[in-house]
């Protein structure tokens, strides 16, 4: 999933300045299940903004409303109905929900309420932790299931480095060195002589694309 | 042609040491510290940014030393250039006269004074020394695209035989060799019990015949600085016998006790089989290392002359 | 009235700045109380004569668990009518539920933690874990007099300049 987490309210305050009707839109996918735009946080978001605009003396009108998930044009197309009432929508949803409603409605102001991170799994409750970088071109495969490119700090496609200590990555003593669980994952399945060849070098174009990248499926198309 | 690699290649001993380039612009600072070195090492490492810190590169510190008449080491790491940069400044190296490369990974951005920075790691350290390879002895570029003239230089890289994990040290080394290391640094050495255990795991892969092995050395200056690399410094081991021992020394010959650990401990290596020389890291105290190689029995150095 | 020395000290400070709104001092507080369903005393009856007895200075929300407690009922409370929003739940290690009291406790923090965010005092909002199983009726006296140096929420009655 998508992880993001809520801006500091300061700063989504200073944003909405200078609206008095908006609609704070949720999204029932990948920010609910990282709590931090789904319905729930959407509501609590748009009762906080109200008491500050109440403490402010401030005219404010803010509606909620949470969509499955704000990134399908599909979901996003039924908001045309109550879009008029409001001079600008606060979007809980990731940057792609964001960009979604904001390519459908172009002419309403739409203000991200969450700032987002990564893709990612929820490890435990209340912990999530980053794992795909969306390289295009996936090698879990040779590494045991264990991403170098996003567990690396420096994306060693021959680690490990020198900098490890105690198995944990010179940068931070509570990140695992990822090739020390590439290397303990391999030994399990007696297949570390996988990482006695040279691994060559990464191509990066597939990650970067030529602009955005896009998907074109025509058998999925009307 | 390279220095280094002309000791290495009669079976002699060879003496490397480290130069760090100054936070700056006056190439003064690099001068100073060429003719403190001059006549006791054979190459000279120029380290590049290290601890992500901001300093003249490396290459045009190289270069200075060349026109000072020495043969330097360029040192390269991973972390801030991508594949065409780094091809690059393999072909200006060449071109300006040095001889020598050691390819490093890098320490992580987060370290140095410019935190916020994309870490780049376009290529890794296996990656690019076999990038330099191919561009020596096939005479292309990464992709097959030929140079109208090849580089010429002697291929370096690091190993630590002190990190984790260290089952795996030797196959890391091995695949070091393969992809066209020509000699290893070693990280410095202190804990002589542990560098033998991890040399013989490299004889016995035949590594040692293979690539020639430079064991790394750094003097301890005080107690503070023993105690500090133990702690904070990954893939560094001083046995506590060493710390006592510099804790035991009075402050103001501390000095003294780390230089004589440093030369008892390039005895103890001459001894073990498969180290073709020393490589001496002696941070900010350049000073030391005239005086550690000429207690060590490795003065005079066979003289250079730049062809 | 029971009243720690230092509820009195607060008290005595908000009389003497005076709270910071052009109305009327004497308007009565409003405290949102929500209750574990296990506080002792706390039956439909006694809920009722507390009503009769507080009036409008207590809104009382009887539940299950305080664990079904949401960080958003409280923020709602306090957008809605109430000076304040406090929560009694049982003694730590005695929910029914096992837990219900321990998130009870982090949804009330993190609650805190938004008021304050928008200029609030934290202590608008609560949670007494009820150690020493004090009735209903004598946990709701306590908690009332221990926010009594509160202002009116400035949320209810905004500062008019």
């Amino acid at each position: 999933m998508i992880t993001a987490e809520q801006k500091p309210i300061d700063e989504i305050r200073e944003m909405i300045a200078p609206y008095k009707r908006i609609l704070a839109l949720g999204c029932g996918s990948c920010v609910a299940e990282c709590a931090a735009g789904g319905e729930k946080e959407t509501a609590m978001l748009a009762s906080t903004l109200r008491m500050a605009a109440k403490i402010d003396g401030r005219d404010l009108l803010i509606h909620e409303k949470t969509v499955d998930r704000q990134c399908v044009k599909d979901f996003i197309l039924p908001l045309d109905d109550i879009i008029d009432q409001y001079d600008a929508v606060l979007s809980l949803g990731c940057g792609a929900g964001v960009q979604a409603v904001a390519e459908i409605f172009p002419d309403v102001p739409i203000i991200p309420a969450l700032n987002t991170e990564f893709i990612g799994e929820t490890r435990d409750q209340g912990y999530w932790v980053e794992n795909c970088v969306g390289c295009g071109d996936c090698v879990l495969y040779d590494f045991g299931g264990i991403c170098p490119l996003t567990r690396c700090s420096k994306r060693l496609l021959n680690g490990p480095c020198g900098g490890s200590r105690d198995g944990k990555c010179e940068v931070d003593p509570e990140v695992p060195c990822a090739w020390q669980l590439i290397i303990e994952r391999l030994s399990k399945f007696n297949a570390l002589d996988r990482l006695e060849k040279i691994y060559q070098p990464k191509d990066w174009s597939m990650k970067q694309g030529l602009g955005p990248r896009n998907i074109i499926r025509e058998d999925q198309q009307r | 042609m390279s220095q280094l690699k002309k000791i290495l290649d009669k079976g002699d001993l060879a003496v490397t040491a480290e130069c760090g380039p100054p936070k700056g612009a006056d190439p003064e600072a690099i001068f100073k510290k060429a003719e403190l070195l001059r006549g006791k090492a054979d190459a000279i490492n120029v380290t590049d940014n290290q601890t992500a810190t901001v300093r003249m590169s490396s290459l045009a510190a190289c270069g200075l030393l060349i026109s000072a008449g020495l043969d330097p080491v360029l040192q390269v790491v991973v972390r801030d250039r991508n594949r065409i940069a780094l091809q690059s400044d393999i072909l200006g190296a060449s071109a300006m006269g040095i001889r020598n490369v050691l390819c490093l990974s890098g320490d992580h951005q987060s370290f140095g004074n410019q935190p916020q920075t994309m870490g780049v790691f376009d290529l890794d350290s296996i990656q690019f020394i076999q990038v330099v390879k191919t561009m020596r002895d096939e005479g292309t570029i990464w992709g097959g695209e030929p140079l109208t003239k090849s580089p010429e230089l002697f291929i370096g890289a690091v190993a630590n035989p002190f990190a984790d994990p260290l089952g795996f040290r030797p196959v890391r080394l091995a695949k070091k060799i393969r992809a066209g290391a020509d000699f290893i640094q070693t990280q410095c050495v202190y804990n002589l019990d542990r560098f033998e255990e991890w040399m013989n795991m490299a004889r016995e892969r035949g590594l040692t015949e293979q690539v020639n092995i430079l064991a790394g050395v750094t003097p301890l200056k005080s107690s503070n600085m023993a105690k500090y690399m133990k702690k904070r410094v990954s893939g560094i081991d001083i046995p506590d016998e060493l710390i006592k021992r510099m804790e035991e020394t009075p402050k103001n010959r501390q000095r003294e006790t780390g230089i004589n650990i440093c030369v008892e401990t390039i005895q103890r290596l001459k001894e073990i089989q498969g180290i073709r020389g020393f490589h001496i890291m002696a941070i900010e105290w350049e000073e030391a290392v005239g005086e550690i190689v000429g207690r060590a029995g490795l003065l005079p150095r066979p003289s250079f002359d730049q062809d | 009235m029971i009243f720690s020395g230092e509820t009195q000290m607060k008290s005595a400070l908000k009389l003497e700045t005076g709270c910071n709104h052009d109305m009327d001092e004497n308007r009565e507080q409003k405290l949102a109380l929500f209750y574990c369903e296990r506080t002792p005393e706390s039956s439909e009856q006694d809920k009722q004569s507390l009503e009769k007895k507080y009036g409008n200075s207590i809104h009382l929300f009887p539940i299950p668990c305080s664990g079904r407690i949401e960080s958003l009922h409280l923020l709602r409370a306090l957008e809605e009518f109430a000076d304040a929003a406090y929560l009694i739940t049982c003694p730590e290690g005695e929910c029914r539920y096992f837990e219900g009291n321990l998130r009870a406790k982090k949804r009330v923090q993190k609650a805190q933690e938004i008021i304050k965010s928008i200029g609030l005092e934290g202590e608008r909002i609560g949670i007494v874990m009820n150690e020493h199983t004090k009735s209903l009726a004598r946990q709701a006296e306590e908690i009332m007099g221990s926010i009594s140096h509160l202002c009116p929420s400035p949320v209810l009655h905004p500062h008019r300049s």
